[in-house]
């Protein structure tokens, strides 16, 4: 008879940065059987979209899910309710949404990356990637005035401009940055305890991919083709070029490197963005009150984020549902931690980069 | 690993990173999003402020003692909690007379302590709304 | 957006013969609180590398009905499932209570008739 042990990860763990609990059934060293609790920090958010707050206040109050993807948030609701508006957004609104949220997303990328250097046992590399995100975090403040709560979006446009002095120190700073990731790739490829040790742990084949409906980084390490910025029209985001970054391998190894060629690709869009932004308003004035459903969908960092809106022609919406890229990709954690070892739980956990505010809301 | 070593070596006389914070002050652009600050011989009590601040972090209350603004038929009173504002600034975009009656500056709000009781009066200001 | 109307019977099969996993990417469950303590589930599915194209399954239920579950054509619907039977306190096939919400907190928060 086989005899199996539970341990548990978390709900507190020196590994990870928000409270979730996953109940690992052993079998010596392997994991056999996962069972995960998420719900700690619930705030329901979505009962109070539809009842404390009138529509044009709520793309504040969805920003407040998440600190890391909170622009992607207010513009995935700022969006959903454009639509039942029939709002058209200036194209330098649309740019200038577009650059925060590719900064937002090079920042997040560090962030997971300086995570699973720590969980890997490699501090100064987490010290390093940390230092270096400060320079976005500081162009992030110039732009929008913040350093996290960015609030830099509402129905009909963005709330501050952009002026000469901000975009030559966003291409400076971006530029220093772009010399840092290289010297990332190199060690997150090169370097032992980075790129081997996390060779073939923690794989997602591509069938298996598809089936559990992996989404962002985690599926595009596994060759799946899915990133939402390819499938939506509206931000222009064919004419800023951008690439899908796309690896075979699916371990951990590949989501770093997936999310290195990402931060790339990002600051190559964040430039071409700034070498040709349009003249014209940042603002435009809207009537009437929304009436009507719609989903919405964008890239995260973390994956596809979707709203879906439904009003009915007052001030009060009557439902708005947040579906985020972690609450969607937990089937697909626990199918990954499937015949792993325990021991390397919480590194292949880091590597999901799991939000737990997002995904409890 | 050459490489590596000699960069281990310079690293120690490399300056830190972080702001030596109490001695040298920390960087502030003059963009910054900060309070809200209030003008009140410019207003003219159109409660648009009020109306668009999502977490209700301005109220117009009625007053014993109001100013002497002719504006102000109903004698109201501005009121503003720093600790419930988020600094979105939806309030001056409203606002038909920004920067004379309401802008945004870069200032912290002082840090409040449980004997000032920001909560408890801010909730007593709710009640006469 | 295609929303096609089904009835509660039928979804299981419908879903089954819609859903190739290599084309089709599903997205989540969504539940909608009508009017007279109707609810409409929705399943939302977006297709791969295809501009801006969703569709939605929905069905409008009394609170009292069981909805099947659909675990076993799409193994990553399980989460959303719970998120729907803790939401609105409806009956999941094979779906336990408790994802969000604990004992002791208030109950089915999206039905509507809680202010």
């Amino acid at each position: 008879m086989k005899k199996t042990i539970n341990i548990p990860l978390g709900s507190q763990h020196i590994s990870l940065l928000e409270p979730v609990r996953f109940k690992f059934e052993c079998e010596n060293e392997k994991i056999v059987g996962v069972d995960s609790d998420v719900g700690f920090v619930h705030r329901g958010i979505e009962k109070a979209c539809t009842t404390k707050f009138k529509y044009d206040g709520i793309g504040y109050v969805v920003a407040r899910v998440c600190g890391l993807c909170a622009i992607t948030h207010s513009l995935s609701y700022t969006v959903a309710i454009e639509e039942l508006l029939n709002i058209e957004v200036t194209s330098k609104a649309k740019y200038l949404r577009i650059l925060l949220l590719e900064l937002d997303r090079i920042h997040s990328h560090m962030l997971c990356l300086s995570h699973t250097c720590e969980n890997a046992g490699f501090e100064a590399m987490f010290m390093r990637i940390m230092g270096d995100r400060e320079l976005i975090m500081e162009i992030q403040e110039l732009l929008t005035g913040n350093r996290i709560q960015f609030d830099y979006i509402n129905i009909g446009g963005v709330n501050r401009d952009i002026n000469l002095e901000v975009a030559t120190k966003i291409v400076n700073n971006l530029d220093r940055v772009k010399e840092k990731v290289m010297g990332y790739v190199d060690e997150f490829t090169n370097n032992w305890s980075l790129s081997l040790k996390f060779k073939r742990i923690g794989a997602l084949s591509l069938d298996d991919a598809y089936k559990f409906n992996a989404i962002g980084p985690l599926a595009r390490a596994s060759g799946l083709n899915i990133d939402v910025r390819n499938e939506i029209k509206y931000l222009p985001y064919h004419e800023i070029g951008f690439k899908m970054q796309t690896h075979i391998d699916g371990d951990i190894n590949a989501r770093n490197i997936v999310r290195l060629n990402e931060i790339l690709n990002s600051i190559e869009m964040c430039d071409n963005i700034l070498a040709g932004i349009p003249e014209g308003e940042i603002q435009t004035k809207y009537k009437g009150k929304p009436n009507g459903e719609s989903v919405v969908r964008f890239e995260a960092p973390r994956g596809e984020l979707m709203y879906y809106v439904k009003a009915n022609g007052t001030a009060m919406l009557e439902r708005v549902r947040i579906k985020t890229p972690t609450f969607a990709s937990i089937p697909a954690f626990s199918h990954i931690f499937m015949g792993e070892n325990y021991a390397d739980a919480p590194a292949i956990l880091a590597s999901f980069d799991p939000c737990l505010s997002c995904t409890a809301k | 690993m050459f490489t590596s070593f000699f960069k281990a070596f310079t690293n120690l006389f490399r300056k830190p990173q972080t702001i030596d914070y109490p001695l040298t002050p920390i960087p502030k652009d003059k963009d910054y999003r900060g309070l809200i600050e209030y003008r009140e011989e410019s207003c003219i009590y159109c409660l648009k402020c009020e109306k668009a601040c999502p977490p209700g972090a301005i109220l117009f209350v009625k007053s014993d003692n109001p100013s002497q603004n002719e504006k102000n038929k109903k004698g109201l009173v501005y009121n503003y909690n720093p600790y419930l504002c988020i600094y979105c600034s939806e309030c001056v975009r409203a606002c038909p007379k920004p920067d004379e009656a309401l802008w945004q500056s870069n200032k912290k709000p002082e840090i409040a302590i449980k004997s000032d009781n920001v909560n408890s009066k801010w909730f007593e200001l709710e009640k006469l709304k | 957006m295609k929303k096609i109307k089904v009835t509660l019977l039928d979804i299981v099969e419908e879903i089954k013969s819609f859903y190739d996993y290599k084309k089709w990417h599903f997205l989540t469950i969504n539940g909608v609180a009508l009017q007279d303590n109707m609810l409409e589930v929705q399943w939302i599915f977006s297709k791969y590398e295809t501009l801006e194209e969703i569709v939605i399954f929905y069905v409008e239920i009394q609170y009292e009905d069981i909805i099947p579950s659909i675990v076993n054509i799409i193994p990553s619907a399980i989460i959303s499932q719970r998120e729907l039977v803790d939401m609105f306190g409806v009956e999941v096939e094979g779906s336990a209570k408790g994802l969000y919400l604990d004992k002791d907190s208030i109950q089915m928060p999206l039905r509507g008739c809680l202010l």
